[in-house]
């Protein structure tokens, strides 16, 4: 240590001038660290205690269970079940693949396919917004994820509310289904409830049918709830929540409609077009209204099964849904529009009757063939009918007597009656896509093809062949008309919207639009006594000796009815009687019954479309025969006859 | 063995030594301990931070051990480190060489070495060993002229092998503590004019080129995200903004003991190690942040006093270099808590958990109270 022995005043005299240095450094650091932290804390300090306020609050919707749909009993047809789902927030990940590749061993979605997922939101919709992984969770994976939660940053479980739809596949497409709202739609409905609704992403809404058309009173009030949260966004106990005041605002739920729909007449349809009989299960629609416009089945079939949607559709079975040769996602009951074939017969009868052009005792030549403008038109038989009466034409289905009606009334006087029993025209029942269907007239075809309507024309549209076109609707509605003898009610679905604690909010009343018999009211009228020459013909159909229906009876309660064939397409003669069954399917004639029972006075009246069918009387009848008994037997089961009685009770 | 007269004061009574013990200067080193304490019970024995809650005995038993070092090298001769700096700096160097090999991996780096009952960091260590070295090498060299380039050279080297030791890790902000260990002690013992422009020439050029080639991705990152927190919230900008958030809430008289949000509901990463000033601010405002500042301020400036009454110029080297190792830390950490710095994990010293930083901090403060009681009297 010695070997530099100096004077230590020396040594570190040395230095003297250099601690000067070492202050200015310390007084700079000094003034340079205290501003700063005055900035901070003084200045900017309220401003960043929001800022602290802000993110140890997280705001998070409570989600608002949906409305119930009850039938008209208050049975329920479409409810709400709790369920959860797996989502991950990008902001809060740190390790995507890691959290991928562990979620996806529990929900068994690859974990390429999270992280595109995650990736594609991130993207698409900012980093804050968490997505979701997979809904419904079942008990076991909602425990195995939050067990691997904490190693996972920005991997969430969150109860979500699941509609559930306890018919399944009956009813479907009336009832519609609930989805992620687009970023379409969110436009879109903003401005359709412009002040009244609300609509952000990730809203589930409805889509289709009446969860579509009622989503203003179905769809409840999201709830506001303040969680305690901390950097990673993980929820943390915390009394703090409280002491700064903040109050969830719990959700309110949706009212509840009340539809004019009977689930067990709902069922009897659905399984009716669903069984396996000659014909097998039948494709096509049915709806059931009583008598004062009330609807009370719907049923298209095929159909799907909407509690697949609630889940997250898979983009396999949409797309299966979507390519299916028998539409399962259509509303056929108001959005597919056909020939209504035979079915169109008791209208051509009203018109050549209030037109006077036959009356109840008119006897008219039905041969099996007769020839027009050079042409030969065909009867569905090859022995034909001989000289009948209006009512036999129409128990026997003739058509040489339609096409002789057809040419002695013209188009346009035909389109006359049918516009009055409602064709031609929307329901105005408010589901989308609703079709017009068509009732045509000299005027329309020269403005929808230019060219001016052809005598023989008048042949075809009388058998409701040619251009003419309804919708099952339609049709059960015409024949309410007719049944009822001129009252014509609005179709409706929905009795009554109430509210959660039972308040009755809208109540709807049937609404009779006019009445057909009343002269001077449309622009024709048909007179009571020409409704009952029709009725007589209707009853026959299902109870006379050659009625084409008349295997198809309800002991105690009379049907009526028309059986109609919609045809495919137009076959040259000789293949005119060709064993229809013996077509490849998608050539078969779809076959049409529409009845209402009592015969006398209906309280029901049936529409039944069985596509490719082949014949009304045995793809429609036995459907609509069986939807009436299920009426009956629920509502009038002091009119069926005690052996009938018996049967229903086994 | 000693000089002049002052030797046979050595031998006197405890209450005489307790006489010549800077006991300001303890009691700050006390205060702020306690300071440290009442944070760390903040940051971990709440009920959010299981797992940490253990970290709170751990430092009170590295405060013990530190307490009895600061005590031990006050009333030591500093001159006994001095002698054997040379093997000091080996050892470390070498401890140093062996983390690259054995070293215990945490955050992507190398820093700890596992001696079983203690995570050594070799690299804390590194800086006490390289002061002493200098401060021997300097004391001999430095005269009124300042230093030339030969007599440079030397130290230069010897804090270069440290140097790309620590970088190897990566741990660039220790890499640069011990650059400014050296070129605090350096320019206090004068340099020539020359030199200096030169170095500050070099400096200047070399920056981009380091940027370029020398750093790694992270690095840039936190450079860049210092210069713009707001580019990336979430990532590498989210800790310098929310330690913002949590200093600036604090207002004047803070939240609260354990009241905190910032801190108590984990929006501060790292709040019981680097970024425990942003707990004290959060929690006691201006008041406690200023307070605890000008504390480490009065630490300073005594330890200048210190040193300008050091009995010879290794002495005061010492103190000026240990002065310069505690500033700098006090310096980066505040500052990159007030996001007045880059995010570089280096702890604040007596506040921090950490038995390395604890222990270290505490060794070099004993040395700088070791040069006040053996300092010159007039």
């Amino acid at each position: 240590m010695s070997h530099h022995i100096q004077n230590p005043e020396e040594d570190v005299k040395e230095y003297q001038s250099r601690f000067k240095i070492l202050y200015i450094f310390v007084g700079l650091a000094a003034v340079i660290i205290s501003s700063r932290l005055w900035y901070l804390q003084i200045v900017k300090g309220s401003e960043l205690d929001a800022f602290s306020r802000r993110n140890l609050i997280k705001e998070t919707k409570i989600p608002s269970p949906r409305g119930l749909v009850l039938d008209r009993n208050n049975e329920v047809l479409v409810d709400n079940l709790p369920g959860s789902e797996a989502t991950i927030n990008p902001q809060q990940t740190t390790h995507l693949e890691e959290t991928a590749e562990a979620l996806s061993e529990i929900v068994q979605i690859p974990p390429k396919k999270i992280v595109n997922l995650v990736e594609t939101s991130r993207r698409k919709n900012g980093p804050f917004r968490s997505v979701r992984i997979k809904e419904n969770l079942t008990r076991e994976e909602v425990a195995r994820i939050k067990r691997i939660r904490i190693h996972h940053p920005g991997l969430n479980v969150n109860s979500t509310i699941l509609r559930h739809y306890p018919l399944e596949e009956d009813g479907a497409q009336l009832f519609g289904y609930v989805g992620e709202i687009s970023k379409r739609q969110i436009r879109k409905l903003n401005q359709k409830y412009k002040g009244k609704l609300r609509f952000e992403q990730g809203d589930i809404i409805g889509k289709s049918g009446l969860e579509e058309n009622w989503e203003e009173q179905l769809r409840g009030q999201e709830g506001i709830d303040f969680v305690p949260v901390d950097a990673r966004g993980r929820k943390t106990e915390s009394q703090s929540v409280d002491i700064l005041g903040f109050e969830p605002q719990p959700p309110t739920a949706g009212n509840n409609i009340v539809l004019t729909i009977d689930k067990d007449i709902q069922e009897a349809a659905y399984i009716a077009m669903q069984r396996e009989d000659k014909i097998g299960p039948r494709t096509g629609a049915v709806v059931a209204i009583k008598s004062n416009g009330e609807i009370l089945a719907w049923v298209n079939s095929p159909s799907y099964d909407p509690n697949q949607f609630a889940t997250g559709i898979s983009s396999e079975l949409w797309k299966e849904l979507i390519n299916h040769p028998f539409k399962p996602l259509r509303n056929k009951v108001i959005q597919d529009h056909y020939s209504p074939g035979s079915t169109f017969k008791p209208i051509v009868a009203l018109a050549a009757l209030q037109e006077g052009e036959i009356t109840e005792d008119t006897i008219v030549s039905a041969p099996s063939v007769i020839r027009f403008g050079g042409r030969p038109y065909h009867d569905h038989t090859k022995t034909g009918h001989g000289n009948i009466t209006v009512a036999e034409a129409l128990e026997r289905s003739s058509n040489v007597f339609f096409y002789k009606m057809g040419i002695a009334l013209g188009i346009d006087r035909m389109a006359a009656y049918a516009r009055l029993v409602g064709l031609g025209r929307e329901t105005n029942l408010n589901l989308a896509g609703e079709q017009p269907g068509l009732v045509p007239t000299k005027e329309w075809k020269l403005r929808r093809f230019g060219e001016a309507w052809q005598p023989g024309e008048n042949l075809s549209n009388a058998i409701g062949q040619g251009f003419v076109l309804a919708t099952p609707l339609q049709m059960a509605l015409a024949f309410n008309t007719i049944g009822l003898e001129g009252k014509l009610y609005q179709p409706f679905l929905v009795k009554k919207v109430v509210s959660t604690e039972g308040e009755v909010l809208e109540e709807f009343e049937p609404k009779l639009l006019y009445d057909a018999s009343v002269p001077g009211e449309r622009e024709v009228y048909v007179s009571k006594e020409n409704f009952r020459i029709v009725k007589k013909g209707l009853r026959a159909v299902a109870n006379g000796d050659r009625g084409t229906a008349r295997w198809w009876k309800i002991p105690g309660v009379e049907i009526a009815g028309k059986t109609g064939t919609s045809q495919v397409m137009s076959f040259s003669a000789d293949q005119i009687y060709d064993k229809c069954n013996e077509r490849p399917i998608h050539q078969r004639h779809h076959g049409w019954f529409v009845g209402y029972a009592p015969a006398a006075m209906p309280d029901i009246t049936v529409a039944v479309l069985a596509e490719h069918a082949c014949a009304g009387s045995s793809g429609g009848a036995p459907i609509v025969r069986d939807v009436i008994k299920a009426y009956m037997e629920k509502y009038h089961p002091e009119r069926l006859t005690t052996h009938d009685r018996k049967v229903a009770n086994q | 063995m000693m000089y002049r007269g002052s030797a046979s004061n050595m031998s006197t009574s405890p209450l005489s030594a307790l006489k010549k013990i800077d006991v300001n200067f303890t009691i700050i080193i006390f205060v702020l301990n306690f300071i440290g304490l009442v944070n760390l019970y903040s940051a971990t024995q709440s009920p959010e931070a299981v797992g940490l809650s253990r970290l709170f005995s751990q430092q009170i038993f590295w405060l013990t051990m530190g307490w009895i070092i600061y005590l031990v090298i006050t009333v030591l001769d500093y001159q006994i480190w001095t002698r054997f700096a040379f093997v000091f700096y080996v050892i470390n160097v070498i401890a140093l060489a062996l983390v690259g090999f054995v070293g215990k991996s945490f955050y992507g780096a190398q820093r700890w070495l596992d001696l079983g009952f203690f995570r050594y960091q070799p690299s804390e260590t590194m800086k006490l060993a390289l002061i002493l070295v200098l401060a021997k090498i300097l004391a001999q060299r430095s005269s009124y002229n300042g230093l030339g380039l030969r007599e440079l050279a030397y130290p230069a080297l010897l804090t270069a092998i440290p140097f790309a030791l620590v970088v190897k890790q990566p741990d660039l902000g220790t890499a640069l503590l011990l650059l400014g260990i050296f070129a605090s002690m350096v320019i206090f013992v004068r340099v020539k004019r020359s030199i200096l422009a030169a170095a500050g020439l070099i400096l200047l050029i070399s920056v981009p080129m380091v940027w370029n080639f020398g750093l790694k991705t992270y690095q840039k990152n936190r450079v860049l995200t210092f210069i713009d927190p707001g580019r990336d919230p979430r990532g590498t900008g989210y800790n310098s903004i929310q330690s913002k958030i949590a200093v600036g809430s604090g207002q004047f008289a803070g939240k609260g003991f354990q009241k905190g949000t910032q801190s108590q509901l984990e929006f501060l990463p790292e709040r019981h190690t680097d970024f425990i000033f942003s707990v004290l601010s959060e929690e006691f405002g201006f008041f406690g942040s200023l307070s605890t500042f000008i504390l480490f301020l009065i630490l300073f400036t005594r330890s200048i006093e210190t040193a300008s009454q050091a009995r010879e110029k290794t002495g005061a080297l010492i103190v000026v270099g240990v002065l310069s190792y505690l500033f700098f830390h006090v310096i980066v950490n505040i500052g990159m808590v007030i996001g007045l710095m880059p995010i570089v994990g280096v702890p604040l010293p007596l506040l921090s958990y950490g038995g390395s930083s604890l222990l270290t901090t505490m060794l070099g403060l004993g040395l700088i109270s070791s040069v006040y009681f053996r300092r010159y009297l007039f």
